[in-house]
């Protein structure tokens, strides 16, 4: 089908704007590209909780794409370039306005700070970009104090990371055990204890007040007054939704789409800054995972080109700490049992349906699970908690 | 010419796995993963291009491995990446079936300098 597309415009180059760039060229599309970036670069974000803590680690290792394989591609990527306004196309803060038949945003979100006093203190920071990690890294040397403000997969991974460098930590999370609708409650109870095990104070509360100063005083809720060199706050994002909403677009925490990604015709969004209303005209929850965005633009991708999308299935995130990889598909809590499998996986099941699994080390489980959800598979808990059985000849079994 | 290695037996690699091939053996760079995906037979630089992670341990499906640790997807036949975080290729090698031995032939920019 032709859809009558000859050029795309895609605002952010993030997973989602980069993902959907290539994805077209997949796709066959012919037309131009055009990718604008406020960053210096198109790059992924995982490894900047991780690997970009580093001392040497550059913002070339977690680049989407060389210069060379973009030109390739003939995908335009303008970085460094700020999108100010959607009249007549995207115009640029330089004056130029870059045309396309179909406009993508794809800007993401930044981090969110919360609202203590001395949150704005030089040193409380956030992890959003290969900047901030590069602040980060200055400022929790090894010996250095830092206190991690939200124990979420950045506040853990940053945790683990910071450990690693030498740094002594402190995490405090207004929940005793975080992560539980994901991970299950035993795994991540499992997973929160690693953080002591490895040397982290963990407690439970708020921040009520950090005092700049070298070092710097940081104030909980319980009154403890701590001596810290930085402070670093993992509290999720919030969506850049300012360009949409000041071109009159709309906007409810999230850009708000159709089920196929688009806002109005001819203008998309995709990524951590869409907001889905169903069919029955329910606004969903934004999907602020890696593969959900990967997703979206490999489904918009689809779209714009007249093919039709892939369906889509459980949701699958991962999270890397202290060595130890963990995955997980679906959901872990709700309605159902919850089955272990020694310590290497769990699984959630309504009936003999599997609706959610999460694994240490044994990627190669969720992997089977994740297909055993997609194509409604009949589990029996038993099967599910022997360790002897791999999972994926369950799906073997049902061809 | 180029070299030929017996890398296994037909009957040591299951179907929907792999198995690692030592570069002590194959004298590449890397060790290679020896896959067998719906009676097919493929051999692949064994550790991904994007993280540390071996390829044998992946996602065998539909002629596409799966890493193990980031999703990154590459096509069996020619390593070539399909999709993020991986970002390249990795090395696709030649393999055949002979009587009963799997044979794989180094791809020669592979090799290691003695």
């Amino acid at each position: 089908m032709n859809t009558g597309i000859g050029s795309v415009v895609i605002v952010g180059g993030g997973l989602a704007g980069h993902t959907l760039a290539d994805a077209l060229r997949g796709r066959g599309f012919a037309g131009r590209i055009t990718l604008i970036e406020r960053e210096p670069a198109v790059y992924d974000r995982p490894p900047l909780s991780k690997a970009a803590l580093a001392e040497d680690f550059a913002l070339e290792n977690i680049a989407f794409a060389t210069t060379s394989q973009l030109e390739q591609k003939s995908i335009q990527v303008l970085t460094g370039r700020t999108v100010v306004g959607l009249d007549g196309g995207a115009q640029l803060d330089d004056g130029t306005i870059v045309t396309g038949d179909a406009l993508v945003l794809a800007t993401g979100g930044r981090a969110r700070t919360l609202p203590f006093t001395g949150h704005d203190a030089p040193l409380v920071h956030t992890l959003r970009t290969f900047d901030d990690a590069v602040r980060i890294r200055r400022h929790a040397r090894a010996g250095c104090h830092v206190l991690v403000v939200g124990a979420g997969l950045i506040g853990a991974e940053l945790t683990s990371s910071l450990r690693n460098r030498g740094a002594r930590v402190t995490l405090i999370d207004p929940v005793e055990i975080p992560l539980v609708p994901a991970a299950g409650e035993a795994f991540a109870r499992l997973l929160h204890a690693m953080h002591a095990d490895n040397g982290a104070e963990v407690r439970v509360g708020t921040v009520r007040e950090v005092i700049a100063g070298s070092p710097g005083e940081a104030v909980l809720d319980d009154g403890t007054r701590l001596s810290v060199d930085a402070v670093v706050v993992g509290a999720g994002i919030l969506p850049n939704v300012e360009l949409a909403r000041s071109a009159g677009l709309p906007v409810e925490d999230g850009i708000i789409v159709d089920h196929e990604h688009r806002v109005i015709d001819g203008i998309y969004a995709i990524g951590d800054v869409a907001r889905t209303r169903g069919h029955d005209g329910e606004l969903r929850r934004r999907h602020e995972h890696w593969e959900a965005a990967q997703l979206d633009a490999l489904e918009l991708a689809a779209i714009l080109v007249g093919d039709e999308p892939e369906p889509r299935g459980a949701a699958w995130w991962w999270s890397d700490r202290y060595g130890v990889h963990v995955e997980g598909v679906g959901q872990m809590t709700g309605n159902g049992e919850t089955v272990m499998r020694g310590n290497q996986a769990a699984f959630h099941l309504v009936g003999d349906q599997l609706v959610g699994a999460v694994s240490l080390d044994d990627p190669m489980t969720v992997r089977a699970a994740r297909r055993l959800i997609d194509q409604h598979i009949p589990v029996s808990a038993a099967v599910l908690a022997d360790p002897s059985v791999p999972l994926r000849s369950l799906l073997r079994a049902a061809r | 010419m180029a070299a030929r290695i017996v890398a296994a037996r037909v009957g040591d690699v299951v179907d929907g796995e792999a198995i690692v091939v030592s570069k002590a053996v194959t004298g590449t760079v890397d060790d290679i993963a020896l896959f067998l995906d719906d009676g097919e037979y493929y051999a692949l630089d064994n550790t991904c291009s994007h993280e540390l992670a071996s390829l044998a341990d992946g996602w065998i499906e539909r002629g596409v491995v799966e890493c193990p640790t980031h999703t990154g997807r590459f096509c069996l036949r020619d390593g070539r990446v399909l999709s993020a975080p991986a970002t390249e290729d990795v090395a696709a090698h030649q393999v055949h079936v002979d009587g009963e031995e799997i044979v794989i032939v180094p791809n020669p920019v592979r090799l290691a300098t003695p």
